[in-house]
């Protein structure tokens, strides 16, 4: 990428000691990994796909690198179905009737005074495609990306809701920052090139294609460390014995064999459940009261209140 | 280094990392903005562009590990009596205690401090090693005492300059192309290559020629040297084992399962089962990504009108052309009766291995097994894991001579009613009915029902109708009649399956 295309903000982005720095100031705390991978994505211009469970931070990073580099954040949200009328763009095909009506005498002023068919076909020709021009095109998020001057952060989140043609779609985008409409051409990026980040729960495999062409990042459930460090951040005024218990017990549930395990999210909604509750320290009722903060499913509440006495001794023990 | 790289990028290749030329040109940028300074850095960026997905992360991460291993040489290497030729190098003696502040000040942190590439390789455990070796360092030795090396080698062992020899023996070992080795055995034969270009007969015939000396000073230098060789040696012997892991454990791995996939599933020997496993997975993985979910558009549900006006324009706005929003996933059904008689039962497990394993493309299956008797053991794979499902299996089904006619019956009563003109039944047996009547018409109310029945008959074919087989016979009324001993033929079989069920 040449120097010009650099959006202003990219001081923060010469090494990555810098972004791991700049994402901790906008309260994302991440491992080393993810600040390399962000640092790669700007510098190299490839889009990354976020891979992990739900819950552990991969839109939350996409939102944070576009509040830290100033950009606007264009979100499109997969699901099934979704197709490039809702992702790229769209003709205003309701403006296009329109004009065509309010056009109609226009129209025979202008072919009026033709003597034959042909001529009448001749003299259209010469104004070609009025009605498929930029000015009757919806801009999708796609699009929109590609318009922003200064770029953006594009999320794309979910993907691997979407369908495998939809995959295919993305993929001219992706490796070349360009879209082709038919009746139009080939537009490419106005600005800098915008920062793709797909993020994905494994729902089913992502295509080889679109792997190619992206950065691989998989954040995995953060230690115990890592996520005091998050909570302390995200919930500053919790007390730090609270958010050691707290943290130690969240770990001690992702070891259990749960439908859904609890994710970094359910651990900052509990602290902030507890902080709420004016708890100082974690007991075992407390907890019995809280849970269903923590688990989404009865089948797992049902599973961990049992073992909840061993589950706090275990807490106890590993401070 | 742009050589190393390359050499890496081969390394994950054998690893089963499919790595594109693309993004090995993408790896070289990113060794371009992060630097080979810090080794977890390098570690995270490389992995961002070269590993694809979880399994080749794990790959990714052993390869690497087994590939930069910056600490070969430090982590071994004694504390150096310091000698004269210390002193005549003082460069050397500078970094170790900017070495040892950048240490000091951040313990268990990588190493940001701004030394010379060289030193930075290394990682927290031999920087250990750098400070042990820097305060045993002073031992006065009055520099009379030992002579100094004649010979190319020993004046470099004897430097100590531990960076400087792991390049000489990494260069040589390229020279010796040891990405090519292939057996164990081999690993005596490079090491003794790679000490030989080092130059290590001229520093022999020293050695020789100091032992035999008189002056005190050169018998010293000789013990010296000889101690340094011999390290020399072993560090060179765990370099070519090391790399004889990345270069040549894979290549044989991957030997070994090319000979699994085309010999017949019987005579395969029972210790090669977890590779048949990690085979199985394998294949199944290739044919879930070659056969993803396709879906119908259906013609119900809702109208997409801008599409469909869309779709229109071309008929001047005419409304001629339907679209519509909803699509319909076809989800096809897979019904397996598999024989687990003696004979067959090695095959079935695999078979139901295999079946189970493609989840993801064919959801729907429904297992049945039988000897006689026939019974549904779907749910002992949706309760189990494969090996524990598959050996329930076995044992619960497993005894008793082969009887089709009463199996074909058991089906009909518990299953038949669910097969529709949509399901495929794959029958997996030798068709040996121990001379009881073989029921054709049962078979033939199946292949009335479903959309295809398919015999997999794991005997080769020319033993098929021979003795007590009713191969023939039942043949006439399946769709489909394969031979399928081994992984290869039961690989082409599935994939054939997933390409008209799915």
């Amino acid at each position: 990428m040449t120097e010009s295309l650099i959006p202003p903000a990219a001081d923060t982005m010469t090494s990555v000691d810098q972004v791991v720095a700049a994402l901790q100031q906008h309260r994302y705390i991440g491992s080393n990994r993810i600040a390399t991978v962000v640092y790669l994505a700007f510098h190299l211009r490839k889009p990354v796909l976020v891979e992990g469970p739900p819950g552990v931070g991969k839109t939350e990073l996409a939102k944070t690198t576009a509040r830290m580099l100033g950009l606007p954040l264009i979100r499109l949200q997969c699901y099934e179905g979704l197709d490039e009328a809702k992702a790229l763009y769209e003709w205003k095909y309701g403006k296009q009737l329109l004009y065509i009506q309010m056009l109609k005498e226009k129209l025979d002023d202008v072919l009026g005074s033709a003597a034959t068919l042909s001529e009448s076909v001749q003299r259209l020709h010469q104004h070609d495609d009025v009605f498929f021009s930029e000015d009757f095109l919806e801009p999708r998020p796609l699009l929109k990306a590609l318009r922003e001057t200064k770029g953006s952060v594009l999320l794309l989140d979910e993907i691997d809701k979407s369908d495998e043609e939809f995959e295919s779609l993305l993929l001219e985008m992706l490796s070349d920052y360009q879209i082709t409409i038919p009746e139009i051409g080939t537009i490419g990026a106005a600005g800098p090139p915008p920062i793709v980040f797909l993020t994905s729960n494994n729902t089913r495999e992502v295509s080889d294609a679109l792997k190619r062409r992206c950065l691989h990042l998989y954040i995995p459930f953060p230690d115990a460390k890592l996520e005091q460090q998050i909570i302390q951040t995200r919930v500053p005024e919790i007390t730090a014995e609270l958010r050691r218990q707290l943290v130690a017990f969240v770990q001690a549930l992702r070891e259990m064999d749960l439908r859904k395990t609890p994710a970094i999210s359910e651990t900052i909604d509990w602290a902030r459940t507890l902080l709420l509750l004016n708890i100082d320290v974690l007991d075992a009722d407390w907890v019995a009261d809280t849970l269903n903060v923590l688990l989404k499913f009865q089948d797992d509440i049902d599973r961990v209140e049992p073992q909840l006495a061993t589950l706090m001794r275990r807490v106890a023990a590993r401070g | 280094m742009d050589g190393a790289l390359t050499r890496f990028v081969r390394a994950l290749r054998m690893a089963d990392v499919r790595v594109s030329t693309a993004e090995t040109l993408d790896a070289f940028r990113v060794v371009d903005l992060v630097g080979w300074q810090d080794r977890e850095r390098l570690r995270h960026g490389l992995a961002a562009v070269l590993a694809k997905s979880t399994d080749e992360a794990n790959a990714f991460d052993a390869c690497f590990e087994q590939f930069f291993r910056f600490d070969d040489f430090d982590a071994g290497a004694q504390p150096a009596p310091v000698d004269d030729e210390t002193q005549a190098y003082p460069t050397g003696n500078e970094t170790l205690p900017t070495n040892d502040q950048a240490d000091g000040s951040m313990p268990g942190d990588s190493q940001s401090g701004g030394n010379g590439v060289d030193h930075r390789e290394s990682n927290d455990l031999d920087a250990g090693d750098h400070d042990r070796a820097s305060t045993a360092a002073p031992v006065p030795l009055d520099p009379v005492d030992i002579s100094s090396p004649s010979s190319p080698l020993g004046r470099q062992l004897m430097a100590d300059d531990r960076t400087a020899l792991s390049i000489a023996i990494s260069s040589a070992a390229r020279q010796h192309r040891i990405e090519d080795i292939k057996i164990f055995t081999q690993q005596g034969l490079y090491t003794r290559r790679i000490m030989d270009t080092m130059g290590r007969p001229a520093l022999i015939d020293e050695i020789i020629g100091l032992e035999a000396a008189h002056r005190p000073a050169d018998q010293r230098l000789g013990d010296e040297l000889r101690r340094r060789h011999d390290r020399l040696r072993q560090q060179i012997r765990d370099y070519v084992e090391g790399q004889f892991f990345i270069h040549a454990d894979a290549r044989g791995e991957r030997l070994r399962m090319q000979m699994l996939r085309t010999t017949r599933i019987g005579n395969i020997p029972a210790h090669n089962d977890h590779l048949m496993r990690r085979m199985i997975e394998r294949m199944a993985r290739q044919l879930i990504a070659a056969h993803t979910r396709k879906r119908r558009i259906t013609r119900r549900g809702t109208l997409d009108v801008p599409r469909m006006i869309r779709k229109n324009m071309r008929h001047d706005a005419h409304l001629i052309e339907l679209a519509w929003k909803s699509k319909r996933i076809d989800k096809p059904r897979v019904f397996v009766l598999c024989d687990v008689s003696g004979s067959v039962a090695y095959y079935a497990r695999f078979m139901l291995m295999f079946l189970y394993s493609l989840g993801e493309v064919l959801p729907r299956v429904r297992a049945f097994a039988f000897c006689s008797e026939l019974a549904e053991v779907t749910d002992l794979f949706r309760t189990y894991d494969l090996d524990e499902a598959s050996r329930r299996t076995l044992a619960e089904h497993g005894q008793g001579g082969t009887d089709y006619a009463t199996a074909f019956a058991d089906f009909e009563r518990i299953a038949l009613d669910d097969v529709d003109r949509r399901s495929t039944v794959l029958i997996l047996g030798d068709a040996r009915n121990n001379h009881g009547d073989p029921r054709t018409d049962l078979l033939r109310k199946i292949y009335d029902r479903s959309q295809r029945v398919i015999w997999l008959n794991p005997e080769p074919r020319a033993a098929w109708d021979s003795g007590d087989s009713e191969m023939g016979r039942y043949a006439a009324h399946c769709h489909q009649v394969n031979a399928c001993g081994s992984l290869a033929q039961l690989d082409r079989v599935v994939s054939d399956l997933l390409r008209r069920v799915s």
